[in-house]
């Protein structure tokens, strides 16, 4: 075992304190980055638990996130004329003033909601596959909706309770669980309970919401998408899930305030990491000089102990990104019991990793110049 | 100048000057020093009279202001800092009153991670320390670390990293003063015989008075001037006890 290894391990101590804010930088990172990921997901669960396998999207919307995502209703016809395609239905989100209906004691509740529309049909291509079979038929009754668990005590209400949303009585038939919502709660209801809440649908408006649309056979799917945008003529754009779901996750990580944020918690993580690491270092090395002199005085040249600092700090960076990622893991559990989703991509955590090793070497580069004090004839006393 | 066979070390008018305030302290003003292999060449003086910087001057570890030092047949101080360190590397061990081993490491890593620089395998660096702590007497105790070692163990894996090199100079800067009598005197024993069996030249500074029993010869240091030097014969009893 090296000399670095040795006494990073035996004088762990001594080193805890670079590998904790290194673990911490990184965990600061990963976890803001999984939350935003996290909320994405759950802002979109309706559309990306669906049975889609293609989604149809104006031309220019980039996705779901940004730019208005109607389409005219002449799109859905065109669709359905290629030949793999088994289901063809339209997104609908209807929005309204929420007032429950308090029973003996509570308050009321008045907020502006967004309900989704589902098809309570079986395996209908817009149901969410994680839906049960008595949320779905419990959803076929008109003025049915489905809350989200977490959104019960917002809206003031129970399974079971009446309330209205703009001004049609509606009853809390479902609970669901992970489909939190993210600034403005929103509701699940059938697209015929949707249709009644919002007074308008495609019939007079001419338009309808993105498409979700079900292709025979899953090997079909990147062959019709590709048929479907040979036709489009620029009137939609086909996407795959795959894509679909990345375009999503871009534009909120891309959306201006959050990539402002991600790149300055970055900033902050690095240069917390670089202070307290360097430091630490500094003073585990110091606290060593007297054996680190002996060696000069021995004859082992300055660039040798430097390489020994260079290792040791390389260590204390893998055990950083370890510390990292027990942390990241803990802190997950706990905000995935609170309802909180964290996502984690391996691409973006391999970065991080990167990024704290980055931070380990260079706090090491930092700390080569305490070894100046290294002086073998301080030892002759 | 003399230039005898078995002449290890010759030193010529060595001055050290150290500014302290606005005036410059003279440590060391023109001092003469030799050491030959094979024998123990003990400098003994009061504190602040220069010991430890002739030995830092004779070893290449602080370059004086005057005085030239011949090491081995060449001159130590024409040569620059990275042909310093590998002189050292190659002919020179240290011994120093605090012992400066790594917390982290037992006795026999202690050894081998200086040998290692040396280029040496692994298997050899580890069969060459073996050697070394068994001549110091601390083969039972190679997988110890610093502090599960009494002080004089402590100083003889010290001795050990320092002798496990072979060199043919040997410095020694207060080895026993930290230490027992008892074990003080294991280790100027182990010195000597670094100097009897191993043919090195061996330069002790102290101020322990028991220690001039084991020198061959003695150098007094005051004020930076050699004010006695004298040829001693070490007691037969005490050479091979």
């Amino acid at each position: 075992m090296s000399l670095a290894l040795a006494t990073l391990i035996y004088e762990w101590r001594r080193y805890l304190a670079a590998i904790i804010a290194l673990a911490l930088s990184g965990m600061l990172v990963l976890v803001m980055q999984g939350l935003f990921l996290g909320i994405i997901h759950t802002a979109l669960a309706t559309t990306e638990r669906s049975r889609a396998d293609i989604f149809i999207l104006p031309v220019k919307v980039p996705s779901l996130v940004n730019g208005d995502p109607t389409l005219p209703n002449r799109v859905q016809p065109q669709i359905f004329q290629n030949p793999h395609i088994t289901e063809v239905r339209s997104v609908e989100e209807a929005f309204g003033a929420w007032v429950n209906h308090p029973g003996a004691g509570g308050k009321q509740v008045q907020t502006f909601i967004s309900v989704w529309a589902v098809d309570p049909i079986a395996g209908a291509v817009t149901l969410p596959v994680d839906f049960d079979e008595r949320t779905r038929i419990a959803l076929m009754e008109p003025g049915a909706i489905a809350v989200d668990e977490s959104a019960l005590e917002r809206l003031g209400t129970r399974l079971g309770d009446q309330a209205s949303i703009n001004g049609h009585a509606v009853r809390v038939r479902a609970i669901l669980h992970g489909y939190q919502s993210v600034d403005q709660t929103s509701v699940v209801a059938s697209r015929e309970t949707v249709r009644i809440l919002s007074r308008t649908d495609s019939a007079t408006t001419g338009e309808t919401g993105p498409l979700e649309v079900r292709v025979d056979n899953p090997a079909n799917v990147d062959l019709v998408r590709d048929q479907l945008n040979a036709v489009a003529h620029g009137a939609y754009r086909a996407w795959n899930r795959p894509e679909f779901n990345k375009a999503n996750e871009d534009a909120l990580m891309s959306q201006q305030i959050i990539g402002v944020l991600l790149i300055f918690l970055t900033f902050v993580a690095i240069l917390i990491g670089v202070g307290i690491t360097s430091q630490t270092l500094r003073g585990a090395i110091l606290s060593n000089i007297r054996e680190f002199a002996s060696l000069r005085a021995l004859g082992i040249s300055m660039g040798s102990l430097r390489l020994i600092v260079m290792e040791l700090s390389v260590w204390a960076g893998f055990a950083g990104i370890g510390a990292a990622g027990i942390i990241t893991f803990l802190v997950s559990l706990v905000a995935g019991a609170a309802g909180l989703p964290i996502i984690i991509h391996p691409a973006p955590a391999l970065m991080i990793c990167a990024m704290l090793m980055i931070i380990a070497v260079v706090s090491g580069a930092m700390a080569l110049g305490i070894l100046k004090s290294s002086q073998p004839a301080d030892l002759l006393r | 100048m003399i230039a005898t066979a078995d002449m290890a070390l010759t030193a010529r008018g060595l001055t050290k000057r150290f500014k302290t305030g606005r005036t410059f302290v003279e440590v060391l003003s023109q001092v003469d020093f030799e050491a030959r292999h094979g024998q123990v060449t003990m400098v003994m003086g009061p504190s602040g009279s220069g010991k430890s910087t002739l030995i830092a001057a004779l070893s290449g570890l602080l370059k004086p202001d005057e005085g030239t030092v011949n090491a081995l047949g060449e001159d130590l101080w024409a040569r620059n800092a990275g042909k310093i360190d590998r002189f050292r590397l190659d002919h020179c061990g240290f011994i120093f009153q605090g012992f400066n081993l790594f917390p982290a490491l037992t006795a026999l890593q202690q050894v081998t991670s200086v040998l290692k620089y040396q280029g040496k395998s692994r298997a050899e660096a580890r069969r060459i320390a073996m050697e070394a702590l068994d001549e110091v007497g601390l083969g039972p105790r190679i997988n110890q670390r610093p502090s599960e070692l009494s002080g004089g163990e402590k100083q003889r894996i010290a001795i050990a990293r320092a002798i496990a090199k072979r060199p043919s100079l040997l410095f020694a800067d207060e080895p026993t003063s930290a230490l027992d009598g008892e074990n003080g005197q294991i280790v100027i024993r182990l010195l000597r015989r670094a100097a009897v069996e191993h043919k090195a030249a061996v330069v002790c500074v102290t101020h322990d008075v028991r220690l001039e029993a084991f020198a061959d010869r003695v150098v007094h240091l005051e004020d930076g001037r050699i004010v006695a030097e004298r040829s001693a014969q070490p007691a037969e009893s005490l050479v091979h006890a």
